[in-house]
C-alpha cells in the first residue's frame, strides 16, 4: 500500500514535474496576493493568452520559449495601452479583444505548423512530459521572480495600497509597477509551461483570495498563499500521476476546493461564521 | 475573383462550414454590442471557460451536450454572483476563480471519461467538420436567441446603459439580467462546433467593439456589428481553406484586422483620421458624443 503510494517518487520525471510546479506554484501565489487585493485578476489571464504566438513562434523558429513568450507579452501591453488610451472603449473590451485576437494568431501559426507545435500543450500544459531545456528556463524563471520578491515584497505593498508613504519613504512607485509586471509577465511563461494557458489565471489569483479570506495582516497573506500555492501544485503533481494526466486540471481544481472551504469555513470571514454572528445579533436583541 | 470564392463553395463540408460561421458570427455580434456597452466583455470569457464540465456530464448522463454547456455556463454566471455578494473577495477575482475552476474540473473529468469527443474540438472548435444535424442545431439555437435580443433589444440596451433608470421607469431588471447571461450562455453554446469555446471569446467582444469606434447610434452600432461579423466570418472560412489552416483563428484574425482598421481610420475617432488624429493638421477637440 505505502510502496503504491510512494512509487511516484521513484520516477525521475514525476520528481522533476512535481519540484518544478512546486516552485512555479509558490512563485505565482506570492503575486497572486498583489492581484486580486488590486482588481487586476484578469491581468494574469490576458497576459497567459497574449504570449501563446511568441511561445508557437520560438517553437517554430528553434528559440527559447521565454524569448518568444516575452516579445508577444510585451506586444500585448503596448496594443492595450494604445488601444486604451487612444479610443473610447472599456478597459475590459480592450484587454478582450487584444488577448483573444493574439491567441487566435497562436492557434493559426500552430495550425500552420502542426510539427513545431502542439497548441494542446500550450493552452493545457503538460509538466509530466516537460523537456529538460524548457524545464530549466521555468526554474530560473521562477527561482528568480522569487527572490526578487522576497527582497522587495514590503516595497511593493507600500507603493500599491499606501503610495504616499511609499513616496515619502523614497520609493519610486511607477518603478516598481513596471518590476511588478514584469515579474507577473515571467511567472505567467513559467505557469505557462506547468498548467497551460487555459488555467494561469487560477494560478496567480486563487491561493491569494484564498489567504485573503483567512487572515487581515499582508505579511501572513503573502505567506499563507505562497504555502496555498506550493501545497496544491506538490499535491496536484503527485495526484495526476495517478490520473494518467491533466496536471493543470488536478492543481486547479484542488486550489479551487480550498477557496470553496475557505468561502464557508474561514473562522472570521466565512460563509457559516457571519451567518452565527447573524443569528446571534438577533437573538441579542430584544 | 468569382472563382476564388466559388471553388471552396463547391465542396458540401465548406458549404455548412460557411453557414454555420456567418451564423454563429451574425448572432455573437448582436449579443458583442450589448457585451461592450455594459462593460460585459470579460463575462463571456469565463462563461465559455465554464461550459466544458457541462458538456463532460451531459455526456456521462447522456443528456444533448448543448443542454450541459447551458446549464455549467449559468452555473457558473450565478455561482459568480453568489460568491461576490458573500464575501469581500473583489468581483474580477471570483470571476477567474470560478471559470478557471470548473474549467479545470472539466478538464480532469474528461482525461477519466472515456468519450468520442476531441478535447481539442471543444477547445478550438471544428468547424469543417460539422455536420447537417449540427448546423439544424446551430440554426435553432441561434434563430432563438436573435429573435430574443432583437425583440427585447430596446429594455436590453436601457438596461445595459442605465439599470437604475430602467427599474425607475419599471422594467424587470433582474429578468433582463438574467436574461441576458442566459442569450450570453446560449450564444456560446451555438459557437461551441463552430469556433470552441476559447475563440468565441473574440466573436463576442470584436465586432460590438468595432461598431462602437464607427457610429454613435445603437441601431447603427448592431447593423454594422454583424455585417463585419458576417463578412468576417465568410472571408476567414474561405482563406482558411486555401491556407489549410484553423478555421476559427482565421475567422477571429479577420475580426482582428477590421478592428485595427476601424481602429486607425475612424472617420471621427481614428487614430489617423479622427478629429484629433495624426493626419488632421488642425486639432480640434474631440467631439464628445454618447
Amino acid at each position: 500500500m505505502i510502496s503504491e503510494l510512494l512509487v511516484s517518487f521513484s520516477y525521475d520525471y514525476m520528481l522533476k514535474a512535481m519540484w518544478v510546479s512546486t516552485l512555479v506554484g509558490a512563485v505565482c501565489a506570492f503575486l497572486s496576493a498583489y492581484l486580486m487585493l488590486k482588481g487586476w485578476s484578469l491581468m494574469g489571464d490576458a497576459l497567459a493568452h497574449s504570449i501563446v504566438p511568441g511561445v508557437a513562434g520560438a517553437y517554430i523558429l528553434g528559440v527559447p520559449f521565454a524569448a518568444g513568450a516575452f516579445f508577444a507579452g510585451v506586444l500585448a501591453a503596448l496594443s492595450m495601452a494604445l488601444i486604451k488610451y487612444r479610443s473610447r472603449l472599456r478597459e475590459d473590451a480592450v484587454i478582450g479583444l487584444v488577448f483573444t485576437s493574439l491567441f487566435a494568431l497562436g492557434l493559426l501559426m500552430a495550425s500552420l505548423w502542426p510539427t513545431a507545435v502542439n497548441i494542446q500543450t500550450i493552452a493545457l500544459g503538460n509538466i509530466l512530459a516537460i523537456a529538460d531545456e524548457d524545464a530549466y528556463q521555468v526554474v530560473l524563471i521562477a527561482a528568480i521572480s522569487l527572490a526578487v520578491l522576497t527582497l522587495k515584497w514590503k516595497d511593493l505593498m507600500l507603493a500599491f495600497f499606501d503610495e504616499h508613504h511609499a513616496r515619502s519613504v523614497g520609493l519610486n512607485p511607477a518603478a516598481l509597477k513596471v518590476l511588478f509586471f514584469t515579474l507577473l509577465s515571467a511567472c505567467t511563461v513559467a505557469a505557462l509551461q506547468t498548467v497551460g494557458a487555459c488555467l494561469v489565471i487560477a494560478m496567480v489569483v486563487t491561493p491569494g483570495a484564498t489567504a485573503y479570506l483567512l487572515t487581515d495582516r499582508f505579511g501572513r497573506l503573502v505567506i499563507l498563499s505562497v504555502a496555498i500555492g506550493a501545497g496544491t501544485c506538490f499535491a496536484g503533481a503527485y495526484i495526476s500521476y495517478f490520473l494518467d494526466g491533466a496536471t493543470g486540471g488536478v492543481i486547479v481544481t484542488l486550489q479551487s476546493l480550498l477557496f470553496l472551504a475557505a468561502f464557508y469555513f474561514a473562522p472570521k470571514h466565512g460563509r457559516l461564521a457571519s451567518r452565527r454572528r447573524r443569528l446571534t445579533a438577533v437573538e441579542a436583541r430584544p | 475573383m468569382i472563382d476564388w470564392i466559388a471553388l471552396p463553395l463547391s465542396y458540401p463540408f465548406m458549404q455548412r462550414a460557411l453557414a454555420v460561421s456567418v451564423l454563429v458570427g451574425a448572432v455573437c455580434a448582436v449579443l458583442s454590442c450589448y457585451l461592450v456597452l455594459k462593460g460585459w466583455s470579460l463575462m463571456g470569457d469565463a462563461v465559455s471557460h465554464a461550459v466544458l464540465p457541462g458538456i463532460v456530464l451531459a455526456y456521462v448522463l447522456s443528456l444533448p451536450l448543448a443542454f450541459g454547456a447551458f446549464a455549467a455556463g449559468l452555473a457558473c454566471a450565478v455561482f459568480t454572483g453568489y460568491l461576490k455578494e458573500n464575501s469581500r473577495v473583489k468581483e474580477d477575482t471570483v470571476m477567474g476563480i470560478v471559470f478557471s475552476g470548473m474549467f479545470a474540473f472539466g478538464l480532469v473529468m474528461f482525461t477519466k471519461v472515456d468519450t468520442d469527443q476531441h478535447l481539442s474540438h471543444i477547445l478550438f472548435g471544428n468547424v469543417l467538420g460539422v455536420t447537417s444535424g449540427d448546423l439544424v442545431e446551430t440554426a435553432v439555437i441561434a434563430g432563438l436567441t436573435l429573435l430574443a435580443v432583437l425583440l427585447r433589444r430596446r429594455d436590453l440596451l436601457l438596461y445595459c446603459f442605465d439599470p437604475n433608470h430602467a427599474r425607475a421607469i419599471g422594467l424587470p431588471v433582474h429578468f433582463l439580467h438574467y436574461g441576458l447571461l442566459v442569450l450570453l450562455s446560449l450564444t456560446i453554446v451555438a459557437s461551441l462546433k463552430a469556433v470552441g469555446i476559447i475563440l468565441v471569446i473574440a466573436m463576442l467582444v470584436a465586432p460590438g467593439a468595432t461598431a462602437y469606434l464607427l457610429t454613435d447610434s445603437f441601431e447603427r452600432m448592431l447593423i454594422i456589428a454583424a455585417t463585419v461579423a458576417i463578412a468576417s466570418s465568410v472571408l476567414g472560412t474561405i482563406i482558411s481553406f486555401y491556407l489549410d489552416a484553423a478555421t476559427g483563428a482565421c475567422i477571429v484574425l479577420v475580426q482582428a484586422a477590421v478592428f485595427a482598421a476601424a481602429f486607425l481610420f475612424a472617420p471621427k475617432r481614428g487614430l489617423l483620421t479622427g478629429a484629433s488624429g495624426i493626419l488632421q493638421s488642425n486639432s480640434r477637440p474631440r467631439d464628445e458624443a454618447i
